[in-house]
């Protein structure tokens, strides 16, 4: 029954096939919500670190601050990328207080939105590779999904402040087996 | 928040990356957050309560070295059952692309996964044959951490993909309480090396020259030096009549590390190069000895542009000569430096560190399933 045997590895092909299919059509799901989510991640934090800055500025009378600030955040999609780099350009060049809160929720906002922005490229690029697979293309796997964008922008990092005068002991940690070093 | 940790190295035996965890660990649990580490260890080995057996480790050969470690069917199923059983926020795995737990646990993870890189893996060739292979793994990771710049960049080149730099953290507490050697640091002053000595990068022979010069002058100067290398190798090239004012105290416990380093007026870092980070300078600054280095570019960063430490340049014996007879001489500079540097130190500290590394995992919850955390770590 030479033939039956031909049907059945057909069968068990076109199985593996599908189940193959099955699981790229998942992957290609998973990378583009999570490259979406990524992206919405990196806009809160911009738009926290905008108005971080907005308070900085309205503290210490910094008028081009809180001009740059406002304008990152009222930027259109297609304005916001130099938008924001003009408020990390302002950022950079001024001098805060280090015992100043808002100073240092400034450099804290702009610390996330370093890790955000690193996150976002990476999950832009993976489902960017996803999407230039031959199967994903041919079978127009990703048709559902908008093709995720980079956002373009300088590396937003502030020095970080020294910190605060009063630094709290730390507890002393539980007893850890002898090791050389 | 609930995390997990994997580690991909058995606690039985002593390491950088187990002790990196273990001390991540306890700052976390600090912080106040839900902590469970997953690792190989055998059924009956004592392990911290936060720590669960993945069963028995076997050594392999792994990237030029033996490690212990579990990989197969049965660790998979107790990678699953601690994954399931956990209900993590995130999970938390080190060195992922090694065949390890590690390696298991991302295969099996759902939500957000964040990966720590420790070594500089030289065998980059390989990993590129298998980068096709391993992609479907590496994109299940969601950000990534390296702990040198080294290691970051190997991250970026052979794997594509950035990494967030976050070095590792000290335990300031452990130095600041320890407690002095007998009879040290004393009253004509102590230099302190610790290193393989017997290694040119590390640059003991400057500092060998430098004592000797010093101790020619000053009669009451002693040297304490720690590490492996063989003591008649460390006492060969030293003038036979200095010999009872050079200490050696062979390969030392973390204990008498931190002891060691609080023993001394001023530590010095004479290496020559090939230092990515400088984990001893943070030590030293913790334990609040005054500390002269050379300028490599890592040393110059940790020790704040030379703020929190001299600097002298590399590889010159007779600068080194002069900055020490400055510092011995002159114990209101010492003083001043050491404060500096216990305020550098701070933000080595495993506390900070440890609430870096929750701004990396709240920014991996975020790109996964699009919660948005206010900064209530920072």
């Amino acid at each position: 029954m030479p033939r039956m045997w031909w049907v059945v590895g057909v069968v068990v092909l076109a199985a593996i096939f599908s189940a193959y299919l099955g699981w790229t059509a998942q992957r290609v799901e998973r990378l583009h919500a999570r490259a979406q989510s990524a992206e919405r991640a990196l806009d809160a934090h911009l738009v926290r670190r905008a108005a971080a800055a907005a308070v900085v500025a309205e503290h210490g009378d910094r008028v081009e601050l809180y001009a740059a600030a406002r304008l990152a955040l009222d930027a259109d999609p297609g304005d916001r990328e130099s938008a924001e780099n003009d408020l990390t350009r302002q950022l950079r060049a001024m001098n805060l207080d280090p015992q100043d809160p808002a100073a240092r929720a400034l450099v804290n906002t702009s610390r996330r939105v370093v890790l955000a922005r690193q996150v976002h490229t990476d999950l832009v690029r993976d489902a960017l590779s996803a999407r230039r697979r031959v199967l994903v293309r041919v079978l127009r796997l990703s048709r559902r999904h908008p093709r995720p964008e980079y956002f373009d922008i300088v590396e937003p990092t502030m020095p970080e402040l020294p910190p605060p005068l009063t630094v709290p002991g730390p507890t002393p940690p539980p007893q850890r087996p002898v090791q050389a070093v | 928040m609930r995390i997990g940790i994997v580690s991909p190295y058995s606690f039985d035996v002593p390491g950088g990356v187990q002790n990196h965890i273990m001390d991540l660990a306890e700052a976390l649990i600090s912080l106040g957050h839900v902590v469970s580490v997953l690792a190989p260890a055998d059924d009956d080995a004592e392990l911290p309560a936060y720590v669960v057996s993945a069963g028995r480790a076997l050594p392999l050969p792994y990237n030029g070295s033996v490690a212990r470690i579990a990989f197969g069917p049965v660790s998979t199923a107790r990678v699953r059952r601690w994954l399931k059983n956990g209900e993590f926020d995130v999970l938390h795995v080190h060195e992922p692309l090694s065949p390890s737990l590690s390696f298991l646990a991302v295969l099996s993870a759902r939500g957000p996964v964040v990966a720590t890189f420790h070594t500089a893996m030289t065998r980059s060739r390989a990993l590129a044959g298998l980068q096709s292979f391993l992609q479907p793994v590496i994109e299940k990771i969601t950000a990534r951490i390296a702990v040198s710049e080294l290691a970051r960049k190997v991250q970026v080149e052979h794997l594509g993909g950035g990494a967030v730099e976050i070095p590792n953290g000290v335990a300031v507490a452990k130095f600041v309480n320890a407690e002095p050697l007998p009879g040290w640091p004393g009253s004509g002053g102590a230099i302190g090396f610790l290193g393989r000595f017997t290694e040119p990068r590390k640059g003991f022979p400057l500092l060998r020259t430098a004592f000797v010069t010093l101790a020619a002058k000053r009669p009451d100067l002693r040297l304490l030096v720690a590490g492996p290398g063989d003591r008649d190798e460390l006492y060969e090239d030293i003038p036979e009549e200095l010999h009872d004012r050079v200490e050696f105290l062979g390969l030392v416990s973390e204990s008498d590390k931190a002891r060691m380093l609080r023993s001394v007026d001023v530590y010095v870092a004479p290496n020559t190069g090939g230092e990515s980070f400088g984990m001893i300078l943070t030590e030293a600054m913790a334990a609040g000895a005054a500390i002269a280095a050379s300028d490599l570019d890592a040393f110059r960063r940790v020790l704040d542009g030379g703020r929190a430490g001299a600097l002298f340049p590399n590889g010159d014996a007779s600068a080194l000569t002069s900055l020490l007879g400055d510092l011995l001489d002159d114990p209101e500079r010492r003083a001043e430096l050491a404060s500096c540097a216990r305020t550098v130190v701070a933000t080595f500290d495993w506390p900070s560190v440890a609430n870096r590394v929750l701004e990396v995992y709240a920014t991996s919850i975020e790109a996964t399933d699009g919660r948005v955390f206010d900064d209530e770590w920072s």
